[in-house]
């Protein structure tokens, strides 16, 4: 009756472009630093150009995690712990972001009611298929998969 | 000996054990579900009507919230106290988080205090001018329950050696 979480298996998401608008909008409320701001300042800058805040990055890619794992039927609830997180290079405005995501090991224990927690690692790539990040996670998924279909 | 102001400093100049208090934050629902909207759109974060029937026993927070208000809040912190971020050139970029645990729910009215400390200064020097400041940051909530820690590599600009420039 219930679909289990495929361990072992990959997915892929769909694609996001990430526009000047979103990537200022986002630094402005939460990552105010000239780089993700200003085009002359971020040239500047160590980065080279106007490019998004790497918490906008980890936001965005959760959000591909979630949109793909639900809709491939595994009730994703919620990222509960990140082991490591890099960014391994800016991602500029225009870019075209995506997930590649690889389900690990299921475990019994998660501190949220109703779900089980999995690994997860997640590479987030751009359109010439550059990894920008790395994700490698612990997700807390819903132990009634009829969870996933509510939001 | 001249006195050293924390916008001052280089990656020498940053102790091991450097503790701040740096910001705290208090959550409202609309930023909550506004967060959510955009980038963890689920009942439990953007419907609260949901949420209070719910396993989660009412609104809360996206994680990514509480880590992006963390960035925030040290901005802020940074561009009083802190060096560099002003200029666009000695700020740090961060390059690698580890051990980012969530602990507790963050619901709307809750307040967080964040905790930054240098735990580590790894030997290294990154494309010829910038050190590795390693910290453990940390979120309390007005129970003072720990609710989300992570340790950042964060660099930071080394002092030139030709340069008199503290």
């Amino acid at each position: 009756m219930t679909t289990p979480p495929f361990p072992n298996s990959t997915l892929c998401s769909d694609t996001i472009a990430l526009d000047k608008n979103a990537i200022v909008a986002f630094a402005a409320r939460f990552d105010p630093q000239p780089y993700h701001l200003d085009a002359d300042a971020a040239a500047q800058s160590i980065f080279g150009g106007l490019c998004a805040s790497g918490w906008h990055i980890a936001a965005l890619a959760t959000r591909l995690v979630s949109e793909t794992l639900l809709s491939n039927g595994i009730p994703f609830v919620q990222m509960t712990s990140v082991s490591q997180l890099k960014w391994h290079q800016p991602t500029f405005v225009n870019e075209q972001i995506s997930v590649r995501i690889a389900l690990g090991a299921i475990e019994e224990e998660s501190r949220i009611a109703g779900t089980h927690s999995q690994a997860i690692e997640v590479d987030v790539c751009n359109e010439d298929g550059a990894v920008v990040a790395t994700m490698t996670a612990t997700a807390a998924m819903a132990r009634d998969p009829k969870r996933a279909v509510a939001s | 000996m001249t006195t050293l102001y924390l916008r001052d400093r280089w990656f020498e100049d940053l102790p091991v054990g450097e503790f701040h208090v740096f910001g705290s934050h208090t959550f409202s629902e609309l930023e909550i579900v506004e967060f959510a909207q955009t980038f963890d759109p689920r009942p439990e974060s953007t419907d609260p009507e949901y949420a209070r029937g719910n396993h989660s026993q009412g609104l809360v927070a996206s994680p990514w919230l509480i880590t992006a208000m963390w960035m925030r809040k040290m901005v802020d912190y940074m561009e009083v106290y802190a060096q560099g971020v002003n200029d666009g050139r000695r700020n740090g970029a961060g390059v690698a988080i580890n051990d980012l645990h969530w602990f507790e729910p963050v619901r709307p009215g809750h307040t967080l205090t964040y905790t930054y400390e240098i735990i580590a200064k790894p030997d290294r020097v990154i494309r010829e001018k910038w050190g590795l400041i390693r910290s453990r940051n940390e979120a309390f909530n007005q129970y003072s329950n720990k609710v989300m820690q992570f340790e950042i590599d964060i660099l930071a600009e080394r002092r030139p050696v030709t340069s008199n420039d503290a």
